[in-house]
C-alpha cells in the first residue's frame, strides 16, 4: 500500500459520507435542532383548535402540498389489483398532490409512471379525468353543492389529513385519553402533536398522533400506532406543504380534445350515489348488526357468509368501527377475502368455531354459524365477544 | 494518442502529442504520476511561459480527438443507428393498429398528437436500450485503452491522470446526450410524418401550445440525459477497475438490470428510491400541469450523487493505479 492510496481512496469515502449524510440529513437536523419552540397549549386547547380548523364554518386556509399515505397493516398478501384500486391503498406507500383553494374548490391528482388521475372540483361541478383510459367525466352537483355529505363510515375521498382528523376527533369521548406530545416538525413546519390513546387495554390501537399546524392547526399528519410497533401502521400526511392560494387554473378543467366526455348528474356531492348507497346499505346492515362493547373495543357482529358477498363494500368492515380512518371497503372484497380467509387461523370454543383473520389494527372473525366479528381489539376480546350472543 | 489515432483515426492530434510524449514507453511508476497531477494543481508548471491557456487548449483538444473516435467508431454509429430506429418502429405501429381505435391512454394520445410519440419513445427505451448504448462507450473508455495497450501512451504526455479521466467522462457523457437527442429526434420527426400535429394534452388533462410542447421535450431530454451521464460514470468507475472493457460493460449492464428486477418487485418499494433507473422515467414530470419540478429536482440530485460518488471512485482508482499496458 502507497502512502497516498488512503488519501485517494479517502474522497470516495467523503463522498459517500456526504452523501449518506444529506440522504439521512432530515431525522439529524431534527434530532440536533431539537423540537421546534411553539406556545404551550393544553390537549382541550388544541383540539378546539382543530376543530375550529377542520370546521366548515371557519374553513381551511387555501394551500397545496403532497400527501404521503403509507399503510403497513401486516395484511397478509393482497391480490394483485389494478394500481388505482382503493384496495391497493391497504399496503405500500402513495402520494397524491392536492390544491386546495376554498371549500369548493378543489383539486386532487395522482401521478403514476406516465400517467394521472385527477379529480376537479370547482363550485357545483366537478371533473374526473383519467389519463390511462383518456375519459373525463363530468359531475353535475345539484342542491346540496359543494357542502359534505356527512356518514358515518369514512369515504374514499379522505384524502386529506383534515378529514381523516376531522372524523378521529370527532370520536374524542371518555374512552379516550388525550394528551399533547413533544412538538415535532412536519412538511418543514412545526407542528403540535396531539395524542389520542384508548385507555381500554383490549385495543389494538395503541395510539394516535395528529400533528397540527403551529401557526394556523391544520392537521398535518395523522399517525396510527398499533400495540407494540415503533413504526405507524397507518400514515396519513403531507410531506410538503404551502399554505398560499394555488393558481387558477389548477380548479380549471377543458376536457382536452378526442377525450370520452361523459356527463352524470348527481343529487349530492361528489361522491354522490355512491355514498348514498353505501348509506342506505349501512342502513341495512345497521338494523342486523349488533355491537358488543362500546368505545374503542366495540366489536362489530354482523350476519355474514362468505357466499353473500357478491355486492361491493364488505358490510361489517365499513360500518364497524369508525376510528380506523382506512374502513371503506374494496371494489373487489370477494377477491381480497378469499385470500385473506386461506391465510385466517381456525379458532374454536363453546360459542362454536370460526377462522380469526389478524391484522395489526383490525382482528375480524368469521364463526362457522354465519357470524362476522369485526373490531379494533385483541383476539382475546373478540372471541369473548363472540361468546355474547 | 498517437497509436489511438493510428489504429481508427490516423491524424487527429496526433503531431503535438507524438512531440510531447518524451518519456520511455513502459510502467509508469504512479510517484511519477502523481508528481504531474500535482503540478497541474499548483501554479508553477514545468512549461511557465504559455501556461494555463495551452494546457486549456490541450484540454479541449483531447476531448475533441476523442470525441472524433468515439463518434467515428462504427460500433457507436451502428447503436445510435440501431436507437433512431426503434422510435420509427413504435410509430409505424401505433399508426397501424391505432387507426383501428378502441386504444386507450398513452396510446391514443400518440396517435393523437405527434410530439406524444417523443414522450413515449423515451419512455420505452430508457429502460434497457439508451443505458446498454451509454454503457459501451463509458465502460469501453478506460477499459479499451488499457487493453488496448494505448493507455500508457495517453499517460506518457503531461495530461495528467484526472484531466485524461475527466476527458473520457466528458466524453461518455457527451455520447449519453447524443443517444438522448437522437431518440428524441427521430421520434419527433416520426410523429410529425404519421400523426396530426397540433396542441399538446398533458396527462393533467390540461391543453398547451405545440411550441410549449416543445420546450417541454427539451426539458425532458435535458433530464434523461442527465440520468444516463449519471449511468456513464458508473460505467467509468468500473472500467477503471478492468483492462477488459467488455467486462466494465457487461457489468454495467447487469446493474442496471438488478436494478430494474429489484424495482418490480413490491416488498422492495423502501428501497427503491436509491437506485438509478427509479430517477430515469422522472421525465413525465414535465407531462403535467403545472411541471412537477420538484420530481425534476429529486432526480437530477440523485443523478448528481451518483456522478459524484462514481465519480470520485473512478478517479480514486485510476489515480493510483499501476498502468502496465
Amino acid at each position: 500500500m502507497r502512502r497516498g492510496t488512503f488519501v485517494r481512496w479517502g474522497v470516495p469515502i467523503a463522498t459517500a459520507a456526504v452523501i449518506g449524510a444529506a440522504i439521512g440529513a432530515g431525522p439529524v437536523i431534527a434530532a440536533v435542532s431539537g423540537e421546534p419552540v411553539l406556545p404551550e397549549r393544553t390537549p382541550q386547547q388544541l383540539l378546539a383548535d382543530a376543530a375550529a380548523a377542520t370546521g366548515k364554518d371557519g374553513g381551511l386556509p387555501p394551500m397545496s402540498g403532497t400527501v404521503q399515505q403509507t399503510a403497513s397493516l401486516g395484511l397478509p398478501a393482497l391480490p394483485q389489483t389494478g394500481v388505482e384500486s382503493p384496495l391497493s391503498l391497504l399496503s405500500g406507500s402513495h402520494e397524491v398532490k392536492v390544491w386546495y383553494g376554498a371549500h369548493d374548490k378543489l383539486r386532487v391528482a395522482m401521478p403514476t409512471q406516465m400517467n394521472e388521475t385527477n379529480l376537479i372540483l370547482n363550485g357545483g361541478q366537478a371533473w374526473y379525468y383519467d389519463s390511462s383510459s383518456n375519459t373525463a367525466t363530468k359531475l353535475t352537483i345539484k342542491g346540496e353543492a359543494g357542502k359534505q355529505h356527512r356518514l358515518p363510515t369514512p369515504q374514499p375521498t379522505d384524502v386529506t389529513p383534515q378529514q381523516v382528523a376531522e372524523r378521529l376527533l370527532a370520536n374524542v369521548d371518555q374512552h379516550t385519553a388525550v394528551r399533547v406530545i413533544n412538538n415535532a416538525e412536519v412538511a418543514g413546519r412545526p407542528a403540535y402533536q396531539l395524542v389520542v390513546a384508548p385507555k381500554d387495554p383490549g385495543s389494538l390501537v395503541q395510539e394516535i398522533r395528529i400533528a397540527l399546524d403551529g401557526e394556523n392547526y391544520v392537521p398535518l399528519q395523522v399517525q396510527v400506532y398499533a400495540k407494540g410497533s415503533a413504526e405507524p401502521a397507518f400514515q396519513l400526511g403531507f410531506t410538503q406543504v404551502t399554505f398560499t392560494p394555488p393558481a387558477p387554473e389548477n380548479f380549471t378543467f377543458t376536457p382536452p380534445a378526442g377525450t370520452k366526455v361523459e356527463e352524470r348528474t348527481l343529487g349530492l356531492d361528489a361522491a354522490g350515489q355512491q355514498a348514498e348507497q353505501r348509506a342506505e346499505h349501512a342502513k341495512d346492515v345497521a338494523d342486523q348488526l349488533k355491537v358488543v362493547g362500546d368505545g374503542w373495543t366495540s366489536v362489530a357482529v354482523v350476519p355474514f357468509s362468505p357466499s353473500d358477498l357478491a355486492p361491493a363494500p364488505t358490510p361489517a368492515t365499513g360500518s364497524a368501527d369508525a376510528h380506523d380512518p382506512f374502513g371503506g371497503g374494496g371494489s373487489d372484497p370477494s377477491a381480497l377475502l378469499d385470500s385473506v380467509l386461506k391465510s385466517a387461523t381456525p379458532v374454536s370454543g363453546t360459542w362454536g368455531s370460526g377462522k380469526l383473520i389478524k391484522t395489526k389494527l383490525v382482528t375480524a372473525l368469521v364463526t362457522d354459524d354465519g357470524r362476522l366479528l369485526v373490531g379494533a381489539v385483541t383476539p382475546e376480546e373478540i372471541i369473548e365477544a363472540a361468546g355474547t350472543k | 494518442m498517437s497509436t489511438v489515432d493510428t489504429s481508427t483515426s490516423p491524424g487527429a492530434g496526433s503531431g503535438v502529442r507524438a512531440g510531447e510524449a518524451r518519456r520511455t514507453p513502459g510502467l509508469v511508476p504512479v510517484a511519477e504520476t502523481l508528481e504531474t497531477t500535482e503540478r497541474h494543481a499548483r501554479p508553477e508548471t514545468p512549461t511557465p511561459p504559455v501556461p494555463s491557456a495551452r494546457e486549456r487548449w490541450a484540454f479541449w483538444r483531447l476531448l475533441g480527438s476523442e470525441l472524433g473516435l468515439t463518434f467515428r467508431r462504427p460500433r457507436n454509429l451502428a447503436m445510435l443507428a440501431v436507437i433512431a430506429c426503434v422510435p420509427v418502429i413504435i410509430g409505424v405501429t401505433l399508426r397501424i393498429v391505432g387507426g383501428q381505435g378502441g386504444m386507450g391512454g398513452i396510446i391514443a394520445d400518440v396517435a393523437g398528437n405527434s410530439l406524444m410519440l417523443t414522450f413515449f419513445a423515451l419512455s420505452f427505451l430508457v429502460l434497457l436500450m439508451m443505458p446498454v448504448a451509454v454503457t459501451v462507450v463509458a465502460g469501453d473508455s478506460v477499459a479499451g485503452e488499457a487493453g488496448a495497450g494505448t493507455l500508457r501512451y495517453l499517460l506518457a504526455a503531461p495530461a495528467g491522470r484526472t484531466r485524461l479521466l475527466l476527458v473520457k467522462y466528458l466524453n461518455a457523457a457527451i455520447y449519453a446526450y447524443a443517444v438522448t437527442a437522437v431518440v428524441a429526434l427521430s421520434a419527433l420527426l416520426t410523429g410529425l410524418v404519421l400523426f396530426p400535429a397540433g396542441p399538446v394534452t398533458l396527462l393533467s388533462g390540461t391543453t398547451i401550445t405545440m411550441a410549449e410542447g416543445l420546450l417541454r421535450i427539451l426539458i425532458a431530454v435535458g433530464y434523461v440525459g442527465a440520468g444516463m451521464a449519471a449511468l456513464a460514470a458508473i460505467g467509468l468507475a468500473l472500467s477503471t477497475f478492468t483492462e477488459v472493457s467488455i467486462g466494465a460493460i457487461a457489468g454495467t449492464i447487469v446493474l442496471v438490470i438488478v436494478c430494474q428486477v429489484l424495482r418490480a418487485i413490491p416488498e422492495l418499494d423502501s428501497i427503491t428510491p436509491y437506485l438509478l433507473p427509479t430517477w430515469f422515467t422522472n421525465f413525465d414530470a414535465v407531462l403535467r400541469a403545472p411541471v412537477d419540478f420538484g420530481a425534476l429536482r429529486e432526480g437530477l440530485v440523485a443523478f448528481g450523487a451518483y456522478i459524484a460518488l462514481f465519480g470520485s471512485i473512478a478517479w480514486a482508482r485510476f489515480s493510483g493505479k499501476d498502468i502496465t499496458s
